[in-house]
């Protein structure tokens, strides 16, 4: 047990010290996981509002096969990704392999089925007399799509931190795509899986204190807003 | 559009709810700042006829014109215009100020808004230093109701739908919702349409009153319709309202059908007759009687198991038999005088 102690106080001083290396995991797995999440958010939320709001043929197989996504493992993710940004891959040319863009490209796939999934249930429990009053206040359809989501928000942001919670946390892809290269694409979750196989508690339980701060922020913020 | 227009004209318009048909309205006219009583049973099509009024639904078949020109949801010549109010009104998650302030913002109306805002909760007696920032959550049923009610007043509405504005609030909320929807009448000659179940208030205030049934319209509000189900038995086919009373029914010529007596064919004694004029001798109570400024008619609600009867007496006769709420009547009527339509 002492060994976990200690990996406790020399996390402390790994981060008080402002190290290099696990301040560059934490940029990029900051980096990777924003760049992820705008993207996921700007394409799965009009996605998931389509799908919870409109009825049209073919929507229940759609919204089977996104349910499905939810469970898609980071590994098949990161193979896929690795497929087709390798240099073979018809996006081999834009050299994305091993790159921090090439991460978030994974990450975006993994976190977009969460986004829409959640968006789209969201939105088919919204009250049926909102529509209503809304209408009846002279709103446009625009108006309309706009104050539903914003009625709806604090169900959206569950699903973004869920999301976000995916994202943060996945091993698979950021190791298969990005490569785990020191100062470069190594994340936080790649390097508490390479400092814990090396015996290095001390810097794996750094990394994970990180992760778990970084969580608490989010939810702080979500509390925060929630609140006003 | 001219002047002589109707506000509303709806020809040969139905709805189907799936493959149920709900609505079926060969024609009908609404004048230019009238005041429509809309009557019938739950699950007549009041509410049906109101959203496809407020332009929230398109109608299956038929057209609907609205100052003399087609419209279809969400037209910009109906959106600033015509508005509704529901039973139960949703308030978005925000605070009465903002929504209040939505129907403007969304016209870019912003002008002076916090004193338009300010004018419209006075309208249906809120304060707005007590009101304006509270939350959606923090209000009664009754202060919601208000709430959404002033947040179409401030529209200025040329069309004001009102769904059964008054049946789940409190007396003083259900007052002052009443006098802000009469004075949208007198103060910008807003047409209003209303499905209520308070008859005595609806009678008193509407110019036409029209009755509806199983998605079917009866022009002029003098009907009492018996709802189904009819039952067929030993005195042939009759509506069973409890186990002592029943209403004799005319053979009906097809199902579907809904069995319809005018007011004036009922009369009203306080005791029974022993001749057998009238097969349907119904005892009931009196709920309630209301003087009409309009027809000089004292407006009695006489009800009688599942079923509530609204008549209007000579105000000698009242006087003559000593009626008053509480007393125990019968009303009789011929089973001839029912019609199906």
């Amino acid at each position: 047990m002492d060994f976990i102690l200690e990996g406790f106080v020399k996390a402390v001083f790994l981060l008080i010290r402002l190290d290099a290396a696990t301040f560059t995991a934490i940029s990029a797995t900051l980096k990777a996981s924003t760049w992820a999440m705008a993207a996921s958010l700007t394409a799965g939320l009009p996605m998931g509002f389509v799908l919870g709001y409109f009825d049209f043929p073919g929507k229940r197989p759609l919204r089977t096969l996104v349910d499905t996504l939810l469970a898609l493992p980071t590994v098949s993710i990161g193979l896929i990704i690795y497929a087709l940004i390798s240099s073979q891959g018809p996006l081999g040319e834009f050299g994305l392999l091993f790159t921090i863009t090439g991460i978030a490209m994974g990450q975006t796939l993994l976190a977009l089925p969460v986004i829409i999934a959640i968006t789209a249930a969201t939105v088919e429990n919204i009250d049926p007399d909102l529509k209503l009053t809304l209408v009846s206040l002279g709103a446009a359809k625009l108006n309309i799509i706009r104050t539903c989501l914003w009625e709806v928000r604090y169900g959206i942001m569950a699903g973004a931190v869920t999301a976000y919670g995916r994202v943060l946390t996945e091993v698979g892809i950021s190791m298969m795509v990005g490569g785990n290269i020191k100062y470069h694409t190594r994340t936080i979750t790649t390097a508490i899986a390479l400092e814990t196989s090396k015996g290095q508690f001390a810097d794996g339980i750094a990394l994970g204190l990180v992760l778990i701060f970084i969580a608490f922020c989010v939810n702080i913020c979500l509390s925060v807003l929630r609140k006003k | 559009m001219t002047r002589t227009d109707p506000a509303y004209l709806l020809e040969n318009v139905t709805y189907l709810y799936g493959d149920k048909k709900v609505l079926d309205i060969a024609h009908l006219a609404i004048a230019k700042g009238s005041i429509t009583g809309l009557l019938g049973p739950n699950g007549s099509g009041k509410s049906t006829l109101l959203k496809l009024l407020a332009f929230a639904m398109r109608p299956a078949t038929g057209k609907i014109f609205f100052n003399g020109r087609r419209e279809y949801p969400f037209s910009p010549n109906i959106r600033s215009r015509v508005t509704l109010v529901t039973q139960k009104p949703y308030l978005l998650r925000r605070t009465v100020y903002e929504n209040i302030a939505y129907g403007l913002q969304i016209r870019r109306d912003t002008a002076d808004i916090q004193t338009r805002i300010r004018r419209a909760l006075a309208r249906v007696g809120l304060a707005y230093e007590g009101f304006a920032h509270r939350q959606w959550h923090a209000l009664s049923g009754g202060e919601a109701q208000r709430v959404a009610m002033a947040a179409r007043l401030i529209l200025k509405p040329k069309v004001l739908l009102l769904d059964e504005p008054v049946a789940s609030v409190d007396a003083q909320s259900a007052a002052l919702i009443r006098q802000a929807a009469l004075a949208a009448r007198k103060n910008w000659g807003t047409t209003l349409v209303i499905a209520s179940h308070d008859l005595a208030w609806l009678f008193d205030c509407s110019d036409t009153q029209i009755s509806i049934n199983n998605g079917t319209l009866f022009s002029t509000g003098m009907e009492i319709i018996i709802p189904g189900p009819y039952t067929t038995g030993r005195q042939g086919l009759t509506k069973i309202l409890d186990n002592s009373q029943c209403i004799v029914l005319p053979p009906a010529a097809r199902s579907g059908k809904a069995a319809i007596i005018r007011r004036e064919k009922i009369h009203l004694t306080t005791g029974r007759e022993t001749d057998n004029r009238y097969d349907n001798q119904l005892k009931g109570q009196i709920q309630s009687m209301h003087m009409t400024g309009k027809q000089q008619e004292i407006m009695t609600t006489i009800a009688v198991p599942e079923m509530t009867f609204m008549l209007g007496l000579d105000p000698e006769l009242t006087g003559s038999l000593l009626l008053q709420p509480g007393k125990e009547v019968f009303l009789m009527f011929r089973s001839q005088d029912i019609v199906w339509r």
